[in-house]
């Protein structure tokens, strides 16, 4: 299993960490004391409130999966977490479906979450993800992130 | 714009989302300046292609970083014949 994985088509993020928990206890002999996830989801309306069809997520291959798996091993590495997982859609997604999750363990709670939200932001804003809102049949390109 | 017949005298040039949409084309092989002994002591800069390109927003670009060879790099560090440049508009992801 594959701790950073990009996802084509749409996940359950429960089964992402059902299978993740079985790898990390089976494959790591880690069994988490602590655990920290974020699951995020596209919204149903855009940025100028118009319902929204879809969103786009456009990446730069190589170059993102590699960004992500550096952003993890530092966040991994500043807060003593044990082990992370990252999914991240590209393609289309639809209103309600993930787009990321981040799940992170360590042996408190303190490290688990900050280390979940450190590695949050920081791909955010430094993975190479590009989103386009369509509505109305219209694609619109986001510039930025929401505030935190 | 010139293009050599010689791959190892070019740079790939790419784009991405709004920028790529707005320029009409997502890739293409750059030729470097020439320079002497095959290296590239002039320092051909990402900022100097994205001006010899015609990229817009004029320089500096708000939001818009710059890749070489899948890494971030700075607008003026200098590109070397069969790098991958990507010039990536404002990041949204998560």
């Amino acid at each position: 299993m594959l701790p950073i994985q990009l996802e084509a088509d749409p996940f359950e993020p429960l089964s992402a960490l059902a299978e993740w928990h079985q790898f990390l206890a089976a494959g790591l002999g880690i069994r988490p004391a602590a655990e920290s996830h974020f699951v995020g989801r596209v919204r149903p309306s855009g940025a100028n409130d118009a319902p929204l069809e879809a969103l786009e997520l456009e990446h730069y291959p190589g170059m993102t999966e590699a960004c992500i798996a550096s952003l993890a091993a530092a966040a991994t590495g500043r807060h003593g977490a044990n082990a992370v997982l990252v999914r991240h859609r590209i393609g289309l997604v639809l209103p309600g479906d993930a787009i990321v999750l981040v799940a992170v363990t360590a042996d408190h709670r303190g490290p688990a979450q900050r280390c979940c939200q450190e590695l949050l932001e920081s791909l955010k804003h430094e993975a190479p993800f590009w989103k386009r809102e369509w509505s109305l049949g219209v694609g619109r390109w986001i510039t930025g992130n929401t505030p935190l | 714009m010139a293009v050599s017949a010689d791959p190892a005298s070019q740079v790939q040039v790419r784009l991405f989302a709004g920028l790529r949409e707005a320029m009409g084309w997502s890739e293409q092989l750059v030729e470097l300046a020439p320079a002497a002994g095959g290296s590239n002591p002039a320092g051909t800069t990402p900022e100097q292609l994205w001006r010899q390109l015609n990229l817009q927003p004029a320089y500096p670009p708000a939001g818009v970083r710059v890749a070489v060879n899948q890494q971030f790099a700075a607008w003026d560090s200098s590109l070397f014949a069969g790098d991958e440049l990507a010039f990536l508009p404002p990041i949204s992801g998560g």
